[in-house]
């Protein structure tokens, strides 16, 4: 029976609910004492020993159901099984969904799987390839062929009993195939489709991410912002021991008549970066300007003060639009209030330095967004002189690849120039590494 | 064997009940798995379902000693596991001094001197000198106990590793006086409101259960333990109307602990059925923000009125 639960186990790790092997000795005792017999109490019990966040849970329920579902399954449809007149079919897989039992039939399941090479599965979209290979090995297709030819014979007459319960069981079966090659994928697709899914994602550019992944990816990128602001709400404890704080020793340790006995110590106080975002959200850029920002506001632990702006031509303010909506409305907000036109970079630095140039300091780092293609217009360079002169540094993320730099409309290296750093960031994988050396330096 | 774990979970359900905890039945399962493994069970979840109480209740239902350890920031271990009692040693030590003249008296050389000194028995790190604290306390209970370890993630990583020995292995190294083992498991409840991502290594070593806001059914029966002076119909629209509540976006939603206060105040005010003035009067004590308040004012004749309908569908039933 444990070996029941460890593929359980190997299903649950595979859908990305982390499970060690501790937890597995758990889980074993804790089965041993409550049993299989109850699947409710089953799922509970292993519900409150397996996964250990909510969205964990989740996870566990919709893998927990997948997995143990062929089992109600067949005691469900054990008693839809009389009928006798089968003689004028020669189907063989008819009458074995007629006349076998449910476990002969499973058996055929798994030896037409085991002919299609099911081990064989990696990605989830080979699902529907294997169910339709184990579908023709079990010989669906002469079944298909004579319900068809039952259909055209019968004409307009109501279909024949027989008729009507083979269609149902074929239907049974392909639910009951697909099923089956769901279990084998979680078992056998061991690169598990998500994981090979968030690699791609990483990797690929930014602009070619197809909006209907944007709910996934922005899990991603949540997961990601979650480890770096762990990572460096970690490093900033280091920074809180300071001197001796002399004054509140001496009072504490009155008590002790006066010998010095518990020391207290000055906490330095931690400065939180402030963090100014300036986003090009025209048509080109406007896809990255999406995932920077999905990334920067799910920072907000880390980052004490975050203002972004957007621009294509003239400059706005959209930091509340971020605090009280949800992350997905205010982007989409965002992009269609400002985004489209034609760029204009030096009507943005002029927009930007006129309303916050004194609020830049020396704690301050402002990030720029964008791929300097200036249609042509002022540049402006001097606003950017003034504004890398106050801040405590200057950085330009842009999405272009190098080679394209300052060709045609770009005009990268004249703003480059002050700039404290320049990066190309294309893919999700960039953007992480550029945030991790803004939040280390920042600080 | 199937019986027994089922009945054993009916059991809690109805003893917690008795000391008027409601709870699910996945709730009843983890309190029996606790108990049953001897593991720690961490419950997360928001605030006010009752994750404090429900470790009050088994303190109850089990007979045993409810010991709380509250977590805030810069909690450490003289605070939370033991501390020393530095006044008491250090009049030991003038005592020891009197009394070191009767001992060495007599004594000829450094060296019988320190023999005889070593001879003696020192009692400067023992027992007798051991301030407890809850941590401490919860192992040496001889009852056994039920340990609270309230709102976990308050306090820092630091002291989260302290606690993983005491949670898998249910002891506490002392340096001077070595491993104190518990005589009696104590159950061992953590929460956490997720206010910080609690670290692998602890959760792994417990059991984890998360409360979630209940279904309309279960807070009927929670609302009616709480208040039990609430008339039917009333209790119905209550419970719709805060489900209904819960559905729209707000910042803070109402937990049952809010309901139960609600529930309470409509009781003072002496009304017997609710409607839109009652519900605009009394919201604050549902909601503890102004934002919040002004959002569900403008739905709060809706909310009513579909609270209301639902209840009298109910009740012709």
């Amino acid at each position: 029976m444990e070996k029941v639960l460890t593929d359980f186990v190997k299903a649950l790790r595979n859908s990305n609910v982390r499970v060690s092997p501790a937890e597995t000795i758990d889980a074993v005792s804790v089965v041993d004492t409550v049993g299989y017999e109850d699947k409710e109490l089953l799922k509970r019990t292993l519900s409150i020993v397996l996964p250990k966040t909510p969205e964990e849970k989740k996870k566990f329920e919709e893998c927990f159901d997948d997995f143990f579902t062929d089992e109600i399954k067949q005691q469900i449809s054990v008693e839809a099984n009389e009928l006798t007149d089968i003689k004028d079919i020669d189907s063989d897989l008819a009458k074995k969904l007629l006349e076998g039992s449910q476990g002969e039939l499973m058996l055929s399941i798994a030896d037409a799987a085991e002919e299609a090479e099911i081990r064989e599965i990696r990605y989830f979209t080979q699902r529907s390839v294997f169910t339709r290979r184990i579908l023709e090995k079990m010989g669906v297709g002469k079944l298909e062929d004579e319900l068809m030819q039952m259909g055209a014979s019968r004409e307009d007459e109501l279909p024949s009993e027989l008729e009507q319960e083979l269609r149902n069981q074929l239907t049974n079966l392909r639910e009951r195939v697909s099923d089956y090659v769901q279990q084998q994928f979680l078992l056998h697709g061991d690169v598990s489709g998500e994981q090979l899914r968030e690699q791609v994602f990483k990797s690929m550019n930014m602009a070619q991410i197809d909006r209907s992944y944007l709910h996934e990816v922005h899990s991603l990128v949540r997961k990601m912002a979650k480890k770096l602001a762990n990572l460096h709400s970690r490093r900033k404890k280091n920074f809180k021991k300071g001197k001796l704080d002399i004054r509140k020793t001496i009072r504490d340790n009155w008590v002790n008549q006066g010998i010095l006995f518990d020391l207290s110590w000055a906490y330095k106080k931690v400065d939180r970066p402030k963090i100014y975002v300036i986003c090009d959200v025209s048509g080109s850029v406007g896809a990255y300007a999406r995932f920077m920002l999905m990334f920067l506001f799910s920072l907000t632990e880390v980052v004490s003060k975050l203002r972004a702006f957007v621009f294509s031509s003239n400059l706005g303010e959209v930091t509340n639009d971020f605090k009280d909506a949800q992350l997905d409305e205010a982007i989409e907000k965002a992009l269609q209030k400002h985004g489209g036109g034609s760029t204009d970079y030096g009507q943005a630095l002029t927009d930007f330095v006129s309303l916050c140039l004194d609020e830049i300091d020396k704690k301050t780092t402002v990030v720029i967004l964008g791929d300097a293609r200036n249609n042509f217009g002022p540049e402006k360079a001097h606003l950017m002189k003034s504004i890398n002169e106050r801040a405590k540094q200057v950085f330009w993320l842009n999405p272009e690849g190098k080679y394209r730099w300052d060709t045609g409309d770009s005009v990268m290296t004249t703003y480059s120039a002050y700039c404290t750093k320049v990066f190309q960031c294309g893919n999700i994988d960039q953007l992480e590494r550029v945030i991790s050396t803004l939040l280390k330096t920042a600080i | 064997m199937s019986d027994g774990p089922k009945k054993i979970i009916k059991d809690i359900t109805k003893g917690f009940s008795k000391h008027g905890y409601i709870c699910s039945e996945q709730i009843a399962t983890a309190v029996y798995l606790a108990s049953e493994l001897e593991k720690p069970i961490l419950i997360e979840g928001p605030p006010g379902v009752g994750k404090t109480e429900l470790a009050n209740t088994a303190a109850l239902y089990f007979k045993k000693d409810m010991i709380r350890l509250q977590c805030y920031e810069g909690l450490d271990e003289s605070k939370a596991l033991y501390e020393w009692r530095y006044g008491k040693q250090l009049l030991y030590t003038q005592i020891l001094k009197e009394q070191m003249q009767e001992v060495l008296e007599g004594a000829k050389g450094l060296k019988e001197s320190l023999d005889r000194l070593m001879k003696f028995e020192d009692i400067f790190f023992s027992e007798d000198f051991l301030e407890t604290r809850p941590l401490l306390e919860a192992l040496t209970s001889k009852k056994g106990s039920v340990l609270l370890i309230d709102e976990v993630d308050k306090s820092d990583e630091e002291f989260e590793a302290l606690l993983l020995e005491i949670l898998s292995e249910f002891q506490i190294s002392i340096p001077e006086l070595g491993v104190r083992k518990a005589e009696v498991k104590p159950l061992v409840v953590l929460t956490s409101n997720n206010s910080r991502e609690i670290g692998d290594a602890l959760k792994r070593r417990c059991l984890h259960l998360y409360i979630p806001f209940p279904e309309a059914k279960l807070e009927r029966q929670i609302v009616q333990a709480r208040v039990p002076e609430i008339s039917e119909s009333l209790q119905i629209q209550l419970v719709n109307f805060v489900q209904g509540v819960r559905e729209l976006d707000l910042k803070k939603q109402p937990a049952i602990s809010e309901t139960i206060d609600w529930a309470k105040t409509v009781i003072l005010l002496n009304s017997e059925e609710l409607d839109t003035k009652l519900a605009e009067d009394t919201l604050n004590i549902l909601l503890k923000h102004q934002q919040d308040i002004e959002v569900v004012k403008k739905e709060i004749p809706a909310l009513v009125s579909s609270a209301t309908e639902t209840s009298d569908g109910k009740s012709i039933n």
